[in-house]
């Protein structure tokens, strides 16, 4: 496949602190999920490729744009959506009005095409009824979807989601993994998420970052293999284990090393992802 | 609708044109209608009283109007959507002189009321008092747009106002040495010193407001030089 966005050696501190620490990954078409704990550094690595702020060292690309100089930059932001992880609006605009507003930001000055395109994404993401209600009088799951919408706007080659499903009921993330699955299909997506199962259920590669550096790039397949033979069922909570907590079986599950003979289960995405973060921890401190 | 390409960007007319009814809207105009009201109240108080206006109350409250309407630009560039329209094609310092493009003429709007209401006898000179309006307007966007550069919030606008009372409280009257004194009244003989310090002002704020119109800087970068090779930031 094809590589749209690349970055390599992608360094950030904050103060003291590495955000990001040598950085270097690959993406292509279609839905990348980005994993880690709070604090791992995954929004200031959304930040950075979104070219909302620089890198103290290093350098990436995005569909072929330099975002080092000012022209490329702004091709850069000309091919790209952002969605931030607290979207803010102008709480008197209507739906329709802040999507606009946006896809004017967007450079789109010819008006007639513009409010064509602006219904087209309010449709795509469903909210075409409520498109003349303020912003403020919307629920937290349709002003979600306004800023997915301002994000779409413009068709962009590369969509960046910074924790997108966060605050919303299970219904509500369902329709959004249907829109991001559907914008993903033609365009680049990197999706930040503490969702495992969107990760599962919507990515074809997976991302795990922990203390600014990247602990795993594969398949949501092959970061579940990270726990094959590592997840073991047991009537009490195995102190071997690294996390274990009990099931509506009544049995507890338990992930890390299996004692000899274990009764062992078969993993989830959710199991090789912490085991990814806990070999990280294990690596720093030693 | 593809992304529009390098190749067929728009004109920046036709960009100024169409964003500049959603940028009214996005005005804090609620600041700027209490800010230029109460303006106009303290201006007109001459008339509501009784006998013959006093210059040396007209002048100040014509300088607590001159105050009110500067804190109500403070709130200029407050942005809730701040974060979602980071990054976008069009830059911020034209976003930015936009802003100060419609809300200046409504302040000078409202400052040429506010002089007016004051009775002719007891105007203070027109030029020089506004001189001190518009400096005063000009510290409050330097600072707002100062706080947007510095900052990551969203909507600075409220600490900007507070901090510029505090000082319009204690340091003309508390911290500068009489010999560099900028509230003088009419006639007195360092009117025309303070007025030159008053014009510095304008021009010192003027740059600060010029500076600070770009992307703003990351947190904590503020004195900190960009690495070679990356472009400035925006937020």
């Amino acid at each position: 496949m094809t590589v749209t966005v690349s970055a390599s050696g992608l360094t950030l501190r904050y103060g003291g602190t590495a955000a990001l620490d040598e950085v270097t990954l690959r993406l292509t078409e279609g839905v990348t999920g980005l994993l880690g704990p709070n604090g791992a550094g995954k929004t200031t690595l959304l930040r950075v490729l979104a070219t909302a702020v620089p890198p103290d060292r290093g350098a990436f690309s995005v569909l072929g744009h330099d975002p080092s100089t000012t022209a490329g930059r702004q091709n850069v932001r000309r091919a790209l959506g952002y969605l931030p992880q607290n979207p803010g609006f102008h709480p008197d605009f209507t739906a329709f009005e802040f999507v606009d507003y946006v896809a004017i930001l967007k450079e789109m000055t010819d008006r007639g095409a513009r409010h064509r395109e602006v219904r087209r994404i309010l449709d795509a993401v469903d909210l075409s009824e409520v498109r003349g209600r303020r912003i403020k009088r919307l629920s937290g799951g349709m002003r979600q979807r306004v800023a997915l919408a301002a994000a779409l706007v413009g068709d962009p080659g590369f969509l960046v989601l910074d924790e997108p499903t966060v605050g919303l009921d299970p219904e509500q993330r369902m329709r959004f993994r249907e829109l991001i699955a559907q914008a993903g299909e033609g365009r680049t997506v990197l999706l930040s998420t503490h969702q495992t199962e969107d990760v599962a259920m919507l990515c074809h590669r997976v991302i795990v970052m922990a203390q600014g550096r990247l602990r795993f790039e594969g398949t949501p397949a092959e970061l579940t293999a990270q726990a094959a033979g590592r997840v073991w069922s047991s009537a009490e909570r195995d102190p071997a284990a690294r996390a274990g907590w009990r099931t509506g079986l009544g049995t507890f599950r338990n992930v890390g090393d299996p004692p000899e003979g274990a009764d062992l289960l078969e993993p989830t995405l959710e199991d090789g992802y912490l085991l990814t973060l806990d070999d990280a921890s294990a690596e720093v401190a030693a | 609708m593809r992304p529009v390409t390098s190749e067929r960007r728009p004109k920046p007319y036709a960009v100024i044109r169409a964003l500049l009814r959603p940028l009214w809207r996005t005005l804090p105009r609620p600041a700027l209608a209490a800010a230029g009201g109460l303006g106009l109240l303290l201006a007109g108080l001459p008339r509501l009283l009784s006998g013959a206006p006093d210059p040396w109350l007209c002048l100040n409250l014509l300088r607590a109007a001159g105050l009110c309407l500067a804190l109500g630009l403070a709130f200029l560039f407050d942005d809730p959507a701040r974060h979602t329209t980071a990054p976008v094609p069009v830059r911020r310092p034209l976003r930015g002189a936009l802003r100060l493009a419609l809300a200046v003429p409504v302040a000078a709007l409202c400052w040429t009321a506010a002089l007016l209401l004051v009775p002719g006898q007891a105007r203070p000179p027109v030029g020089a008092v506004t001189l001190e309006a518009a400096a005063t307007a000009a510290l409050a966007l330097a600072g707002a747009s100062a706080a947007v550069r510095c900052t990551d919030g969203t909507r600075p606008g409220a600490a900007v106002a507070a901090g510029l009372t505090a000082v319009a409280v204690t340091v003309p009257t508390l911290l500068l040495p009489q010999r560099w004194a900028l509230l003088v009244a009419v006639g007195d003989q360092r009117w025309a010193d303070a007025h030159g310090r008053w014009a510095g002002l304008l021009v010192v704020a003027v740059a600060v407001v010029a500076l600070c119109a770009p992307e703003p800087l990351r947190r904590g970068s503020v004195l900190r030089p960009r690495p070679r090779g990356t472009a400035p930031t925006t937020a």
